[in-house]
């Protein structure tokens, strides 16, 4: 990686990181289209790393969100129970599936969610008082 | 996760999101595992988004809760609409 694309990759992870912590959104529906779009990385290999992301960033939040007693750690665990199952499911089917595929189911989740928020964001909206 | 945890298990909102993302570490990791097994993650790539997105995080969170929320949300849906269009469309 040139210093320029370690920089722009480092800015990229900023925003990710405000977005998700604002919306409480997966950082992966702007990380993945960031490294297929800008550095050219499969769709196997962004989804992958995306995941991998993730990781560190949960913890972050995890040990904020403890020190205000807000993690229920046992239940937390059973959700791991079926969420493991399903995770190694979903990634063997990601990985069985050709990469332009992926690339257009992911892209119409995209375009899906991001609908789904121009619909909230216009509700959310308090209406103009004619006076 | 987080509307079946308030609803199933009388968690409060802030409750739910702090526990279901506990979860996600070991969801998300064994996922990322699955894939490192394929060669399909990119550790240097990772590293450096996971650099900006610690940073990012509190910074970003206060800074855009001073904001209008639901232009805010009009401005990310139509990015997302757009990117993803783009990734249909190439």
């Amino acid at each position: 990686m040139s210093a320029e694309l370690i920089v722009i990759t480092i800015l990229a992870g900023v925003i990710v990181g405000a977005m998700s912590a604002f919306f409480g959104v997966g950082g992966g529906l702007l990380m993945v289209p960031f490294m297929v779009l800008a550095l050219g990385e499969t769709q196997h290999v962004a989804e992958g790393t995306s995941l991998l992301v993730i990781v560190p960033t949960a913890v972050a939040g995890v040990i904020a969100h403890n020190k205000r007693g807000f993690v229920d750690f046992r239940l937390a665990a059973w959700l791991v129970v079926g969420g493991v199952v399903g995770a190694v499911l979903g990634a063997r089917l990601a990985l069985g599936t050709a990469g332009p595929l992926l690339r257009t189911m992911f892209g119409v989740l995209v375009v899906v969610v991001g609908v789904r928020f121009v619909y909230q964001g216009l509700k959310a909206r308090p209406s103009i008082d004619p006076g | 996760m987080v509307p079946l945890l308030v609803w199933l298990c009388d968690q409060g909102q802030h409750q739910a999101h702090a526990t279901s993302l506990a979860a996600i570490i070991a969801i998300a990791g064994v996922a990322a595992i699955v894939f490192a097994q394929d060669g399909s993650v990119d550790v240097r790539v990772g590293a450096t988004l996971a650099v900006g997105a610690l940073v990012g995080a509190p910074l970003g969170a206060r800074l855009l809760a001073k904001t209008d929320a639901g232009r805010v949300r009009i401005a990310f849906g139509v990015l997302q609409v757009i990117v993803g269009l783009v990734l249909v469309l190439q």
